[in-house]
C-alpha cells in the first residue's frame, strides 16, 4: 500500500491535466482509495505522472550484443559498481543489460520496447530481456524480410492473406514476441544479392515475386486481420536517402485505412534528390499525419554527441562505413534479415546532421496530435536514452531552444521552420502524452501510460524544476508495481521487471505450410525453432489480441 | 484449429543436439533404453566423442581432495578457497550451456575474480581484432544458399566441425558445379580434398598474403620481392574469383591478432565490391554464447576482472593462460574444461600449485587433481539448456537422459550462495 499525496497529477489518459489529488497504489495496481494510515510519500509541489515508456529502443539481442563487443573504449570510462542490490556493468552508448535496466528506472521509465528482433535470434532477446532488470519489456519480431513470408506472400496472390495472417501469429508465438516489425521490406533481402537494395516501392525482390508494396499491406493487413494490441510498425524504405520523404507517403498511402506506426520519422523526412544534401519535408509528413488517425509515429530524434547506429537495414549501415570510414558490423541472418552497426557521433556544425536535429524538433512542433507523434531518440541510432530529458527541454523551453538553434548549423536551420522562432512550447501534460500515455496507447498496453484505478501501479514523481532537463534527469521518486525503487536518483530495489507478450492463436494447420519453407530456407530444425524454454518465456505476461475486431 | 502453441512439425520421438563442437547440429536423433543412450543418429565422430565423454560412468557428485563429499560440504569448501584467493580466477566455459554461463559470471562478480571463456588456442584474437575493425559475417543458411565462392583460408572444417563442409553443401558429393571451395593452408587437409582448388602457404606467410590480397582486390601495385615468395597466381586467381561472386564467404580458423586483423580487413575491402563475409569456426560448442553473456552483462567478450567491483576488460593481461603462466592467480574455478590436458605447459605447472574448483560432468584429468570437484549433469544430455551456434544462433539443448545430479549452473549458483550466506 501506498499513497502518493497532494502531488500535481498528470494523467491525460482520464483527462487530468495537473490536478492536485493522491494516487492510491494497492497489490501492484492503482486503487480508488487506501485506509489514512497507509504508508505514504509527500508529493507536495512535486509532479507525479505515469512511469515512462518506450515505444522505440534497441536494448536487447544480438545486433545490440555485437554493438557492445564493438566498443570496449566506451564501456572503460562510464562503469557502474556492483552493491548490495545490484549487478556491476558498463554504460555507453550501449550500456550492459543490468545496466540498462537501472539507467531506464532512473530516468523514470518502466516499461520498455526493444524494436527489432530477428526471430531466429528470439532466444538471445528473451535472455538479455531476463538480465535486464526493473523494467516491463517486450520486443518486436523483423519480418519484412522472411523468406518464407514471401513465399506465402507471393502465393496468396493480391487479396488473399489467409495462410500469412496465420504464419504471422505462429511467428509471434513461437519467439514470445509482441509485435510486428517491417525493416526496409524487400531491401535488406536485396542487400544479400550482391550488395543492392530497394529504391521504390514497386521494385521487385530479386526472383522472389514481391515487390516492398505488397510485402507492406499483406503483413499490415495480417496484423489488422489479427487484431494485434500494436499495430505493424514500420521502418520505411530509403531511410536516410534525400528524397526519401515521397517514399513515406507512398507507403503512408499504401497503409491507408489500416493501423501502422512508422519508426523513426525524421529519418524519413528528408526531400531533396538523392545523392545530394537534403532539406526538410517535416511539415508535410506531419500534415499527413494530423490527417490520417490510423496512423502514428515515433520522432528518432538525434541528439548530438556519441550515438551508435544500429539497424536490420544493413544497406544503410554499409554507407555509414563510407561517410565515417570507422568500424563497421555486418550479420546476415539467414531467411529473416540483416544487421548492420557503425558507432556515429552526430555534430553541430556539420549540415546534415543539424537537419537532422531540426527535422525532429519540426515534427514535435509542427504536430497537433501528441497522442500519435510520440518521443524516442530510436535509441542508440539518433542518441541515448539517457538524452531524453535534454530532448524534453528542447520541447518545452523556447528560450533554450532558440540558443541550441543558434548553436548550429545554419544554413541547415534556414532550410526548416525553426528559423520563424516557433512560439510552441510542450506543456508538462503534453510531454506525460508523449513519453507514457501516447506510447502505451499505441503499443495497446492498455494498464500503462495512465493512472487510472486499475492500471499498472508504475509511477514516476519529479520534483518541479525550471531546468526541465534536470527535472526529468533525476525523478525525486520511481515506483515500479506499487514499490519504491528510485529515492533521489539512488535504487532502492532491483526487482525483475516482467516480459511482455502477445498472445495470438494461429490455425495450426500453417505448420504444415511452414514445414517444407523451414527445410528450405533454413539451417535449424523446424521443431527446435519455437523457444520454449521456461526460463525464457516465464514469467510473462500475455496481453491477448482480437481477431473478431471487437478490441478495436 | 486455432492453437495458442507452436509445436513445431514432426518431432521426432527422441531429439538431441550436438555441442560437440561450434556446429550446434540440432537435427541429433537418441534412442534410450534403460536411461542409457543406445543408439545416436546423424552425429559425426567429434559428436560421437561429445555423447560418450558425458555417459560415461561419472564418479561421485561432489569430492574434496578426491574423497566423496556431500554437495553442501563441497560448497563450504569452494566457499572457503574462493573467499580466501587474492585474485580468483574462473575460466573454460566454452562447453556449457548460457545459463551456467551466466551463473559463472555472477559468480566471478562476487568473488572480484577474473573470468576469461578464452580457450587454449588463440580463440579470443579474432574477437578482439573484429574490436578494431568490425565484423562482416553470416550465419550458415546464408553461407549454405547464397555463397557461390568459399575459402577455408587456414581453417580444416572437415577436421575440426566436421559436419560443417555437408551442411553448408560445400562437400564434394553435395556442392553444386558453379560453386566454388578453396583451401589455402600450409599442407593438405581434408578440407582440402573436398576443395577445388588447394593454394599452399607456410604458415609464416599469412599475413603477406592477406595483405597481398588486398593489393590484387584493390588493383594496387605488389612489391615485387614480397611478390615472390607468395603463391602469386593462385592468389591473383583467388582474388579474381572473390571480386567476380555476388555472394562469398571465407572460413578461418583461429589466429593471431595480426593476422585476424588483416584477414578482416581484406573482407572489408572485399564487401566494397562483393557481398563477402567471414566466419570464424570455433572448435568448442559454446565459445560463441560465452562471449556473448559476458558481453551482455559486462560490456566485453573477454578477459573480464571484477577485481575493482566493475568490469574491466584487457586481453593478455586478464586472459586465463597469462594470468596462469605469470602466476598472478591463486584459486581457480574452472567450468566444463580440461585446462590440464590443453593449457601450455607453464600454465598448466602453476595452475597444480593452486587450488583449483573443477565443474565439469565428464571426468577428467583436471577434476581428478582439484581441489573440490563437482561431476554435474551434462546439459545437452541431462539438463536443459541454451548454447550460441559458431555463427551467433542461439539453440536449444535437450535432455534426452534424467539426472538427480545439478547441473554446472546450479553448482555454480549454490558456491555464490555460500558465499554470501558467510558475508551476511
Amino acid at each position: 500500500m501506498l499513497r502518493i499525496a497532494q502531488g500535481r497529477v498528470y494523467d491525460p489518459a482520464n483527462g487530468i491535466d495537473g490536478e492536485v489529488r493522491d494516487v492510491c497504489l494497492d497489490g501492484g495496481t492503482v486503487v480508488e482509495e487506501l485506509p489514512s494510515h497507509a504508508p505514504r510519500i509527500d508529493a507536495r509541489g512535486m509532479v507525479v505522472m505515469p512511469g515512462g515508456v518506450d515505444i522505440h529502443s534497441h536494448i536487447a539481442g544480438p545486433a545490440v550484443n555485437a554493438a557492445r563487443k564493438l566498443t570496449p573504449e566506451e564501456h572503460r570510462t562510464d562503469v557502474l559498481d556492483r552493491t548490495e542490490i545490484t549487478r556491476s556493468g558498463t554504460g555507453g552508448t550501449v550500456p550492459s543489460t543490468f545496466a540498462t535496466g537501472y539507467r531506464y528506472a532512473l530516468l523514470g521509465y518502466t516499461t520498455v520496447v526493444d524494436a527489432a528482433t530477428p526471430p531466429l535470434a528470439a532466444r538471445h532477446t528473451l535472455a538479455e530481456l531476463r538480465d535486464t532488470p526493473i523494467v516491463d519489456k517486450a520486443f518486436l519480431v523483423l519480418m519484412g524480410n522472411n523468406l518464407s513470408l514471401f513465399d506465402l506472400i507471393r502465393e496468396a496472390g493480391p487479396d488473399a492473406t489467409g495462410p500469412v495472417t496465420e504464419a504471422v501469429a505462429w511467428w509471434l508465438e513461437a519467439t514470445g514476441g509482441y509485435g510486428v516489425k517491417l525493416v526496409n521490406p524487400g531491401g535488406v533481402e536485396m542487400w544479400k544479392h550482391g550488395n543492392r537494395n530497394v529504391t521504390s516501392l514497386d521494385d521487385e525482390v530479386e526472383g522472389l515475386g514481391v515487390t516492398p508494396r505488397r510485402v507492406l499491406e499483406a503483413i499490415a493487413g495480417s496484423v489488422d486481420e489479427l487484431g494485434l494490441p500494436h499495430p505493424v510498425h514500420v521502418h520505411c524504405n530509403n531511410l536516410g536517402v534525400a528524397g526519401n520523404w515521397r517514399t513515406t507517403l507512398d507507403t503512408l498511402d499504401t497503409l491507408q485505412g489500416r493501423r501502422a506506426h512508422l519508426a523513426h520519422l525524421q529519418y524519413h523526412a528528408y526531400g531533396g534528390t538523392p545523392g545530394k544534401r537534403p532539406r526538410s519535408r517535416a511539415p508535410e509528413l506531419a500534415e499527413h499525419l494530423d490527417a490520417h488517425p490510423e496512423h502514428s509515429a515515433d520522432v528518432g530524434q538525434v541528439m548530438f554527441g556519441p550515438a551508435m547506429t544500429m539497424t536490420a537495414d544493413a544497406p544503410v549501415s554499409a554507407l555509414l562505413r563510407e561517410i565515417t570510414g570507422a568500424k563497421w558490423v555486418n550479420a546476415d541472418l539467414e531467411a529473416e534479415t540483416g544487421c548492420g552497426i557503425v558507432p556515429f557521433a552526430y555534430r553541430e556544425r556539420n549540415y546534415v546532421h543539424a537537419l537532422q536535429w531540426a527535422i525532429g524538433l519540426e515534427l514535435f512542433l509542427l504536430s497537433r496530435d501528441p497522442w500519435r507523434v510520440v518521443l524516442s531518440t530510436d535509441h542508440p541510432n539518433g542518441g541515448s536514452f539517457l538524452s531524453y530529458p535534454r530532448l524534453i527541454r528542447l520541447l518545452m523551453d523556447r528560450e533554450f531552444r532558440n540558443e541550441q538553434i543558434g548553436r548550429v548549423n545554419q544554413k541547415a536551420i534556414g532550410r526548416t521552420v525553426l528559423r520563424d522562432d516557433l512560439e510552441r512550447e510542450y506543456t508538462l501534460g503534453e510531454i506525460t502524452i508523449i513519453t507514457r500515455a501516447g506510447p502505451a496507447r499505441l503499443l495497446g498496453l492498455a494498464d500503462k501510460g495512465h493512472l487510472g484505478v486499475g492500471a499498472d501501479a508504475d509511477v514516476t514523481v519529479y520534483r518541479e524544476h525550471g531546468d526541465r532537463e534536470e527535472m526529468f534527469a533525476t525523478p525525486r521518486y520511481v515506483i515500479k508495481g506499487g514499490r519504491v525503487i528510485v529515492e533521489d536518483g539512488e535504487l532502492r530495489e532491483a526487482p525483475a521487471g516482467d516480459l511482455l507478450r502477445v498472445a495470438a492463436d494461429h490455425d495450426e494447420s500453417i505448420e504444415r505450410t511452414l514445414q517444407p519453407l523451414f527445410e528450405e530456407h533454413y539451417s535449424v530444425q523446424m521443431a527446435n525453432y519455437p523457444v520454449r524454454e521456461p526460463w525464457l518465456l516465464e514469467p510473462a505476461r500475455r496481453i491477448p489480441a482480437r481477431r473478431d475486431g471487437s478490441g478495436r | 484449429m486455432l492453437s495458442g502453441v507452436c509445436s513445431g512439425a514432426r518431432m521426432p520421438e527422441r531429439a538431441a543436439t550436438c555441442a560437440g563442437c561450434g556446429c550446434g547440429c540440432d537435427d541429433i536423433e537418441v534412442a534410450v533404453a534403460a536411461g542409457a543412450l543406445e543408439r545416436l543418429v546423424h552425429t559425426c565422430t567429434i559428436g560421437d566423442e561429445w555423447f560418450a565423454e558425458r555417459t560415461a560412468e561419472a564418479p561421485a557428485p561432489a569430492r574434496v581432495d578426491g574423497r566423496e563429499v556431500d554437495f553442501a560440504e563441497a560448497a563450504e569448501v569452494s566457499a572457503a578457497i574462493l573467499g580466501e584467493a587474492r585474485l580468483p580466477l574462473v575460466c573454460g566455459l566454452g562447453q556449457t550451456d548460457c545459463e551456467s554461463q551466466r551463473a559463472a559470471v555472477a559468480l566471478a562478480e562476487a568473488v572480484g575474480a577474473v573470468i576469461d571463456p578464452a580457450g587454449p588456442m588463440q580463440d579470443g584474437a579474432v574477437g578482439a581484432a573484429s574490436q578494431a575493425i568490425g565484423l562482416n559475417t553470416a550465419t550458415f543458411g546464408e553461407l549454405r544458399d547464397r555463397a557461390e565462392v568459399v575459402v577455408a583460408w587456414r581453417a580444416d572444417p572437415a577436421a575440426s566441425n566436421p559436419r560443417l563442409l555437408p551442411r553448408l553443401r560445400l562437400d564434394r558429393a553435395g556442392r553444386a558445379a558453379e560453386r566454388t571451395l578453396v583451401v589455402v593452408d600450409t599442407q593438405r587437409t581434408a578440407t582440402a580434398d573436398e576443395a577445388d582448388e588447394f593454394v599452399e602457404l607456410p604458415p609464416e606467410l599469412d599475413f603477406e598474403a592477406l595483405w597481398a590480397m588486398r593489393a590484387l582486390v584493390g588493383n594496387v601495385p605488389l612489391d615485387s620481392n614480397l611478390a615472390a615468395r607468395l603463391p602469386l597466381d593462385a592468389l591473383e586467381r583467388l582474388a579474381g574469383r572473390l571480386r567476380a561472386c555476388s555472394y562469398g564467404a571465407l572460413l578461418h580458423g583461429p589466429s593471431g591478432y595480426v593476422n585476424a586483423l588483416a584477414l578482416l580487413t581484406l573482407v572489408r575491402d572485399l564487401a566494397r565490391i562483393a557481398h563477402i563475409v567471414a566466419l570464424p569456426l570455433r572448435p568448442e560448442g559454446n565459445a560463441r554464447g560465452a562471449e556473448d553473456v559476458l558481453a551482455w552483462q559486462t560490456g566485453y567478450p573477454a578477459a573480464v576482472s571484477f577485481a575493482r567491483g566493475h568490469p574491466r576488460a584487457r586481453p593478455g593481461e586478464f586472459s586465463a593462460v597469462g594470468l596462469l603462466e605469470r602466476g598472478e592467480t591463486d584459486a581457480a574455478v574452472i567450468v566444463g574444461f580440461d585446462a590440464l590436458r590443453h593449457f601450455p605447459p607453464r600454465a598448466r605447472d602453476n595452475l597444480r600449485r593452486i587450488p583449483t574448483i573443477v565443474v565439469d560432468p565428464r571426468a577428467t584429468e583436471t577434476a581428478a587433481a582439484a581441489r573440490v570437484a563437482f561431476a554435474t549433469a551434462a546439459a545437452g544430455l541431462r539438463r536443459e539448456g541454451t548454447v550460441h551456434r559458431m555463427d551467433g544462433v542461439p539453440l536449444t539443448l535437450r535432455a534426452p537422459l534424467a539426472s538427480e545430479r545439478a547441473g554446472d549452473g546450479q553448482v555454480l549458483a549454490a558456491i555464490k550462495a555460500r558465499i554470501a550466506e558467510e558475508e551476511t
